[in-house]
């Protein structure tokens, strides 16, 4: 479970508004994070992965504070909105870098990296470099080094914001997939209220630094009376 | 600590050490042998302000002759709808910038001398020299700055000037000059402070009393006339000009970082527009090609087996040689780490941090090179032989001159490479050695080959510092070509200068391509 307790941000050069997060998201379960740009969605992200350090507050990885690690050692695997994969390097090395970044694989290694690329369809696709790719192709890649690298959190940040409906749906059913096979924890930020239907069955709603709604995610997106929810959904 | 943060910050220190270090043997005037107190009053010198007058003539002067028809020709490369060899004489335009100082002024006396194709006499030496040279060297660098500008006006605006029915005044007046006047401002103070700064041009083409610059007189002070207190007023008078322009010349550079195009931004059909712009381009052309040109030419009649065969030439080649590389790696090391802090300075919502580290590493912008030599030659000399210390200090003074070239080159990919893999790097604990080999080099080593072979090129044609500290065993091929000169062995001059243009293009190619591979992999 991943628990983020009385977690505090506040952006270097600003004298104002703390970021404050509390969470609690069960293993195997997928949290999509809903809001207005600016909100704080990517913050938390880059908070849980350790790229930006909290004034105070913790998180908990089933009861292990990981707040004080360096991004490197933490249990986490991100995918950005692009730029997750080496354009000079093969689909193969992209995804082996997941294992040890010195690309010293032992055999074992160098299946586990071959099984986590047919498990993603790209078996044929090994050789080729990320520019020979489409956007799908590229993301499930991503996802390909996620599998390899077996950390207990993933974080999405807008990962699928450049592809179309339907590889949108066929990626978060593979996410959806990953999380509950592997008893992952997972967040995912997405501009698209579609994206959290069919990803999650809670969803929160960041706003102004803060998760101001967390509820089911039908409930939240169909059925809220708030006006900042209402507001946001009605501008999409 | 940040492993960025120390290596940079090691940089900086070692930046100010050099840099104040000998300002503070400047300003102990006091200690310097013949020093009297009217010394400080500079301004009743009729020596020192015949001296400042020409200095900022001559730059304000060049400036203009280079700058007014940089722009008329970055605009006719901006509109001319597209020709063969339009990429190859933009890259020709890179040219004067790899050509040391003491050879163009070699072409230039090649086509402008008494025996060149548009003799000018004696005229040619004086401020009319001065000038010739600095246009060669600056109207193309300006051409360079100035063309992007035009890049970045948006295609809509064009078009949408084509549908109002805009004649050539009204585009230049409302898209053009507005695009424009963001960045003349930069252009114009950059091309006066190289002017300004200019030592090798005016040493060479000037030098006599009505035409001798602060640099050449602080020079002639240390070397000939034995004066270290003019040669320290001197000084602080050229670092009191240069911190003005320098602090000017930030607060206004708004250049875009933007890779010049090869495509034009808009074809004009009109012809006699087209002829008008190719005109241009052709003279711009003529005029950087014929100095080296009429050069090769008087080389090939010269005496090159003679040249070839003497041992102060080779050794001045191994010297050159020695000092352009060590300077240069010097130079890129240091800017690979000020680089490298300030991307992720960057990264991290510090813009303003990020450009101070950039902008340090800028300094002999600040204190020009003679102007630390001049303050490390009344350091050490009171303490050591300071021509013992030849090697150390020109290597030093010219890594800091390529310094801010490197900046410049490298800078856009780092950041760029900083900001789109950074965060991934991190993720997957790429770091150190593994980062460097599997990510950085692959995707940086062109713009470092370029950095690399471009400092190279600049450290080997430098005459500066190297004239102040300069002895026959330690010469480098500058020195030796200007000492031909004083002793008016012109043909000699003319085969070494060229042999040192040769050197120059065969390194900077080689180097180019060893550390940036191929450009078709």
């Amino acid at each position: 479970m991943l628990e983020i307790t009385r977690l505090e941000y506040a952006y270097p050069g600003t004298s104002g508004s703390t970021l404050r997060f509390d969470l609690a998201v069960s293993n195997g379960e997928v949290l999509s994070l809903i809001g207005p740009s600016g909100s704080g969605k990517s913050t938390l992200l880059n908070l849980v992965a350790g790229f930006l350090a909290p004034a105070s507050g913790h998180i908990l990885l089933d009861g292990v504070d990981i707040v004080s690690l360096p991004a490197a050692s933490r249990p986490v695997s991100i995918v950005f909105q692009q730029h997750n994969l080496f354009p000079h390097l093969d689909l193969y090395t992209n995804v082996a870098l997941g294992i040890d970044p010195s690309l010293r694989l032992t055999r074992s290694q160098a299946g586990t990296v071959a099984g986590a690329l047919e498990r993603l369809g790209l078996d044929d696709l090994q050789r080729r470099k990320p520019g020979e790719l489409s956007g799908g192709q590229r993301q499930r890649a991503a996802l390909a080094r996620v599998l390899v690298r077996r950390r207990k959190i993933l974080l999405l940040d807008e990962a699928f914001a450049a592809l179309g409906p339907a590889q949108r749906a066929e990626m978060i059913g593979l996410v959806k997939n990953l999380v509950q096979e592997n008893d992952m924890t997972a967040l995912l930020v997405s501009h698209q209220p579609r994206d959290a239907l069919i990803a999650s069955r809670r969803c929160a709603f960041v706003s102004g630094g803060r998760i101001t709604v967390l509820q089911p995610t039908r409930e939240l997106l169909e059925q809220s009376q708030i006006p900042d929810v209402r507001d946001y959904l009605g501008s999409i | 600590m940040n492993p960025r943060a120390l290596s940079a910050g090691l940089v900086l220190v070692l930046l100010a050490i050099l840099v104040v270090a000998p300002l503070a043997g400047l300003v102990n005037l006091r200690g310097l042998p013949g020093y009297q107190p009217d010394d400080l009053q500079f301004w009743h010198s009729a020596y020192i302000r015949r001296v400042l007058f020409f200095s900022l003539w001559q730059a304000l002067l060049s400036t203009l002759c280079s700058v007014l028809p940089a722009i008329l020709v970055a605009r006719a490369f901006a509109l001319q709808p597209p020709f063969v060899l339009r990429g190859f004489l933009l890259r020709l335009f890179a040219l004067p910038l790899v050509v040391p100082a003491v050879v163009a002024v070699m072409g230039i006396v090649s086509v402008f001398g008494s025996d060149g194709w548009i003799p000018l006499g004696r005229s040619l030496y004086g401020l009319n020299g001065i000038l010739l040279a600095h246009v060669f060297f600056n109207l193309p660098l300006a051409v360079r700055l100035l063309l992007p500008l035009w890049q970045i006006i948006p295609q809509g605006h064009w078009q949408l000037a084509e549908q109002l029915g805009m004649n050539a005044w009204q585009r230049w007046r409302f898209l053009e000059w507005p695009a424009l006047r963001e960045g003349l401002p930069g252009v114009v103070l950059l091309v006066f402070m190289l002017c300004l700064t200019s030592f090798a041009v005016v040493l060479t083409l000037g030098g006599g009393p009505r035409s001798t610059t602060l640099e050449v007189a602080i020079y002639q002070s240390l070397r000939f006339d034995f004066e270290p207190v003019r040669a320290v007023v001197l000084a602080l008078l050229q670092l009191a000009l240069c911190v003005l322009v320098a602090t000017l010349t930030f607060r206004m550079q708004r250049l875009p970082e933007v890779e010049i195009s090869i495509d034009p931004v808009t074809g004009d059909d009109r012809r006699w527009h087209k002829s008008t712009n190719l005109v241009l381009i052709l003279l711009a052309t003529l005029f950087v090609t014929m100095p080296m040109l009429s050069m090769l030419l008087d080389a090939l009649t010269g005496p090159v087996l003679e040249v070839l065969t003497s041992v102060a030439l080779w050794r001045s080649v191994a010297n050159t040689l020695f000092i352009g590389l060590t300077a240069a790696s010097l130079a890129v090391a240091a800017g690979w780490f000020l680089l490298g802090y300030s991307a992720s300075l960057v990264l991290s919502g510090q813009p303003g941090r990020a450009r101070v580290v950039d902008l340090a590493g800028s300094v002999i912008y600040v204190v020009p090179p003679l102007v630390i030599g001049t303050g490390m030659f009344v350091l050490l000399s009171a303490h050591v032989d300071v021509f013992n210390w030849i090697y150390p200090i020109v290597i030093t003074v010219n890594a800091l001159m390529g310094l801010p070239f490197v900046i410049r080159t490298l800078g856009p990919a780092m950041r760029q490479n900083h900001a789109r893999y950074h965060l991934l790097c991190e993720s997957l604990a790429l770091e150190g050695w593994d980062r460097f080999h599997h990510v950085e080099w692959p995707l940086l080593r062109r713009p470092l080959g370029l950095a690399m072979a471009l400092a190279t090129a600049l450290a080997m044609g430098d005459l500066g510092v190297i004239a102040l500290f300069g002895t026959p065993t330690t010469a480098t091929l500058t020195l030796l070509i200007y000492q031909q000169l004083g002793a008016y062995l012109i043909p000699a001059a003319t085969v070494t200068a060229v042999l040192l243009l040769l050197l120059c293009l065969a390194v900077f190619w080689l180097l180019e391509r060893a550390i940036g591979g191929r450009v078709d992999a």
